[in-house]
């Protein structure tokens, strides 16, 4: 498994930010905006790889692998055909994402959950167009929605609904929302989790016995035969903390009575300094476990995201 | 704490402000809900025992410097009891006299005596009122006044304070308080006192008060020491002598010890320094009171000569300047002497170098003197040689003319002796580079008509020399009329013909006809002297004067380049030293041991070729350079001289109450103490500095956590 990180707040040529993605009309849009931006002059297949057995020819769309093509069957019928195998047809992905209202932060620019979103939203309409089954499973300190995988005609929509209709609320509990995915699907397939991680704890540094609920959840999935990546996002205050004047800080979610008054500005070297161990320790844990780790930031092109996540992968299989 | 505006404190008020902008600060805190708290807590866990100290460190600053500033504008002081001796605080003349002689610069606690003295003057001249006239004397010898004139200015006075150090010099009383009794004579006010701070030693008293036997002011004596015992050990004197027994160079320094004590002192260590370097060490008992000696067998290395500097020091006690004392000595350069003699005979008494080489071994011990004949002289014999003396010798060789030249501007010293023998027409062709003038014809005392040809002896006519002129080095050491050389008898001598003026060449001595008798040259590096009659009786008597052996070995010396003195002068502090002034020279420098540089003129056109030098107030070695008229430097060994102690000031007797001249009453019984006024402005004001610094560093420190 692959890791990575996409941090940078640069603006890259053909990609928008989140900001720009928010001002268009809908979800479904958005989604194939960050896609096309994505894979423009890319292979988009969200499972690479190749299987003996034939099952039955798909037509052609933008991203499929031209050496797919079955040129007999565009003979035959004059339109374009690609080849689908067993292994291909029965991989399911599942979209993971943590709703609880940790997640609804934001001071500027999007919260986590519509960042998440966006990157879900991207990645059911890719599996839509391979003609994959998407599921989604939204989740606090419960799994609050759940959308088994399904390749029939409307489940990508169902998919945007679900996801625009999500508001943050609740406190987190990635571990349980992970346990119930375990137990409803037996399939392997490809389990994005989204979740800013921040009242998870990754393994202590060392490993040893001192190991969290969420990672053992996800060692467990990888166990099962479960291809799982993890998209760790925070808002950019949540990895700098740019504030400038004495500010009284409190918790977020339900029950969280956490308070702290400070001047940020004394607090920042500090805090950035936890904040990057923090996000080390969860990359250390998923590398332990074999699942890929990606960090981005909400202030980060959704595409760009997208882009890399797709390009390790496929980097991944040729090698 | 009193203070001179206290209305101000109202100020203080503002010191509350750091703590309202703390607190209105809190209140405007803006509140952020935020996700990760987590994370938070855990940087603020990280740096807040750190900030919490900061916060409160800043506060504490801030509230400080609040607080200082409408204190310092109060004016704050304190008042302190003083025993200062105060007769009274009515308007009054009053000439403080310090006590700034060597003995007062013994430790007594964490400050010297002489400190101590300052400070209770310091405070006694706070306490008296503006009304007061001042003066400020000093009580060591030789020491100038400070303030001269009564004056009200207490600034004036306190500011004088601060440019005192205590001398070396001894006390002279005498000298102070009539001096004092002078300044008040001319006061206006009633009430005249002296204020004498001191330590009450014995020493400097011997001269009685110096007041007046009437109407002299009112004396009241202050004793820093507070009669507290005072167990002394002292270097009284250093003499060192030449010590063949010891080797080449070998010198003996033989130091006089004294104990001022009740119980004596055993073991007490003693150890030669020569040059600032330990080399010997040695234990002596002395008895309570009594004195001890301690002899030095050392030799001095050097080839060719050399000044030391050779200290004797003691274990240290609470009087350090007696713990050790100098002496300066210079070590003769090693003289190799090759005597020609020019006219050989069989009775040893009638030889040319029967006296010369007597002169020579008695006067410089340590000298190797060699005697040949013109035939086994070669140019080889000058080798390692650093005198020749040429006497009666009838002709010198071509050969042996040009290595005498080489030798001589090298820097070799030449004596030349003339004689019967002498033929003048050869000298005066081979030698005409060395001779300082041109060898004439030979005279008879008698042989010129019409001149004055003084006494008979022996039935023959004899002149004698003419006055000495004692500013010449060669002849400084003679007493002051020339005895046992202007009695010196000459029946004959060689005239000189003239030669041109010229500064390389001079006369020493001349006969009463006005002729040259003797005359040097300086030719490259070394000298040429001529004497114009011989060595031996056949033409003069000077051998068998006293004048002859001094005569002989300063020329030696002279001529070699070596200084006059085995031992340079020993000066106690405080007494002056005559420095002499050579040739053209224009201006003197003396080096004192604290490294300060003295500058002596002479003054254009003067007949005074001397300068006296009066401050030394410093122990130690003082070293003399000559600048010439164009500005050339060159050091003046022979004049440097070293300074120590006056013994009286070891001396811990104390002044018998019968001679004190105090006889005032200090303070009526049952009166309350005087109090003077300490202000506390200052001290504030650098706290109030320190705490804006921490502030200023503290807030920049924020900054970077």
């Amino acid at each position: 498994m692959s890791e990575g990180a996409t941090g940078s707040r640069e603006p890259q040529p053909g990609l928008l930010d989140p900001t720009d993605l928010a001002r268009l009309a809908s979800l479904e849009l958005r989604a194939r905006t960050i896609v096309e931006g994505a894979f423009s002059g890319m292979h988009r297949n969200l499972h690479p790889g190749t299987s003996v057995e034939f099952t039955e020819h798909r037509e052609y769309a933008p991203g499929d692998e031209i050496r797919r093509i079955d040129w007999k069957a565009v003979g035959r019928a004059d339109r374009y055909y690609v080849k689908r195998f067993e292994d291909e047809t029965e991989m399911h992905t599942f979209l993971v994402l943590d709703a609880s209202a940790s997640m609804g932060y934001r001071r500027r620019g999007v919260s986590k959950l519509d960042y998440a979103g966006y990157l879900a939203s991207a990645l059911a309409y890719l599996v839509g167009q391979q003609g994959d089954a998407a599921g989604l499973l939204l989740f606090d300190e419960k799994a609050r929605s759940f959308l088994p995988p399904s390749t029939r005609p409307g489940q990508i929509r169902e998919v945007f609904r679900l996801l625009e209709a999500a508001r943050p609320a609740g406190r987190t509990d990635a571990a349980l929302a992970l346990g119930h995915l375990g137990e409803l699907t037996d399939k392997r397939s490809l389990i994005i989790v989204m979740s800013d991680l921040l009242d998870s704890e990754p393994d202590e540094p060392g490993g040893g016995e001192a190991r969290g609920p969420l990672p053992e959840r996800l060692r467990q999935l990888r166990a099962r035969g479960h291809d799982v990546a993890l998209f760790h996002l925070l808002d950019p205050d949540e990895v700098e903390l740019p504030f400038d004047d004495l500010i009284f800080f409190e918790g977020v979610e339900p029950g969280d009575t956490r308070t702290l008054l400070a001047q940020a500005p004394d607090l920042a070297e500090a805090f950035k300094r936890e904040s990057e161990a923090f996000r080390d320790r969860w990359r250390a844990t998923c590398l332990e476990a074999s699942v890929e780790y990606r960090f981005a930031r909400t202030d980060a092109s959704p595409a760009a995201v997208l882009r890399a996540f797709l390009a390790d992968r496929q980097r991944a299989v040729r090698h | 704490m009193h203070f001179l505006a206290p209305s101000l404190l109202l100020g203080l008020l503002a010191a509350l402000l750091p703590w309202l902008v703390h607190l209105i600060g809190k209140r405007r805190a803006l509140p952020v809900r935020f996700a990760a708290m987590q994370l938070l807590l855990r940087a603020e866990r990280r740096i807040s025992a750190r900030r919490r100290l900061r916060e409160i460190l800043l506060l504490v600053a801030r509230t400080g410097v609040a607080a200082a500033l409408p204190l310092i504008f109060a004016r704050p002081f304190a008042e302190r009891s003083t025993d200062v001796p105060v007769a009274s605080l009515d308007p009054q003349s009053a000439v403080i006299v310090l006590d700034d002689s060597a003995s007062m610069s013994r430790s007594a606690g964490l400050a010297t005596l002489f400190e101590r003295a300052r400070d209770r003057a310091r405070t006694l001249v706070r306490l008296f009122p503006s009304d007061v006239d001042l003066a400020l004397l000093l009580a060591s010898a030789g020491s100038s006044p400070k303030i001269s004139e009564l004056s009200p200015e207490r600034a004036r006075v306190l500011e004088a304070f601060e440019n005192i150090i205590c001398s070396a010099r001894p006390a002279d009383f005498a000298s102070a308080l009539r001096n004092a009794s002078l300044i008040l004579s001319g006061s206006a006010h009633a009430k005249r006192r002296i204020y004498l701070f001191t330590d009450l030693q014995a020493a400097g008293w011997e001269a009685g008060t110096g007041l007046p036997a009437e109407g002299a002011p009112e004396v009241i004596i202050d004793d820093v020491s507070g009669a507290a015992p005072w167990e002394n050990r002292a270097v009284l004197d250093v003499g060192v002598v030449p010590a063949p027994e010891a080797g080449a160079g070998g010198i003996a320094v033989d130091a006089e010890l004294a104990d001022f004590s009740a119980a004596g002192t055993r073991s007490l260590g003693v150890a030669l320094k020569v040059d600032g370097v330990s080399v010997a060490k040695g234990f002596v008992d002395l008895p309570p009171g009594g004195r001890g000696h301690k002899r030095f067998l050392h030799r001095l290395t050097g080839e060719g000569g050399g000044a030391h500097e050779v200290e004797v020091e003691i274990d240290g006690d609470a009087f350090r300047l007696d713990d050790h004392r100098l002496a300066h000595v210079e070590l003769a350069r090693t003289m190799s002497v090759l005597i020609v003699n020019g006219d050989p005979r069989t009775a040893r008494n009638e030889d040319e170098p029967f006296f010369f080489a007597a002169a020579l071994r008695n006067g410089l011990p340590s000298a190797a003197v060699t005697i040949k004949l013109p035939d086994d002289v070669s140019p080889e014999s000058l080798d390692n040689t650093t005198l020749v003396a040429l006497l009666n010798l009838a002709q010198p060789s071509q050969a042996i003319a040009s290595a005498l030249a080489r030798f001589v501007s090298a820097g070799g010293g030449l004596f030349i002796s003339v004689g019967d023998r002498v033929d003048t027409t050869v000298w005066n062709e081979r030698m005409a580079k060395l001779l300082p003038q041109p060898l004439g014809l030979p005279r008879t005392a008698s042989a010129l008509p019409g001149q004055h040809a003084g006494e008979i002896v022996d039935d023959r006519p004899a002149e004698r020399l003419a006055p000495i002129d004692r500013s010449h080095p060669l002849l400084a050491s003679f007493p002051e009329h020339g005895e046992g050389l202007v009695s010196a008898r000459f029946f004959k001598y060689m005239l000189l013909d003239p030669a041109p003026e010229s500064p390389e060449r001079s006369v020493i001595l001349r006969y009463e006809s006005g002729a040259p008798a003797l005359v040097e040259k300086q030719v490259g590096k070394g000298r040429v002297m001529l004497l114009s009659t011989t060595v031996d009786r056949e033409w003069t008597d000077l051998p068998i004067r006293t004048g002859f052996l001094p005569l002989v070995r300063e020329a030696a010396r002279r001529l070699v380049g070596v200084s006059g003195d085995e031992e340079t002068a020993s000066l106690r502090a405080g007494e002056a030293r005559s420095l002499v002034f050579s040739g053209d020279e224009q201006r003197l420098e003396v080096s004192r041991p604290d490294g300060s540089v003295w500058v002596g003129r002479r003054e254009p056109a003067s007949a005074i070729r001397s300068v006296l030098y009066r401050e030394t107030d410093r122990l130690g070695t003082y070293h003399v350079r000559a600048v010439g008229p164009d500005g050339t430097v060159e050091a003046r060994p022979e004049q440097d001289f070293v300074v120590n102690l006056d013994t009286r000031e070891s001396n811990p007797a104390r002044l018998d109450p019968s001679q004190r001249p105090d006889r005032i009453a200090v303070a009526s019984p049952g009166a309350k103490p005087p109090k003077h006024r300490v202000e506390l402005w200052h001290s504030l004001a650098a706290v109030m500095i320190g705490l804006l610094l921490c502030e200023s560093a503290l807030t920049l420190r924020r900054r970077r956590i």
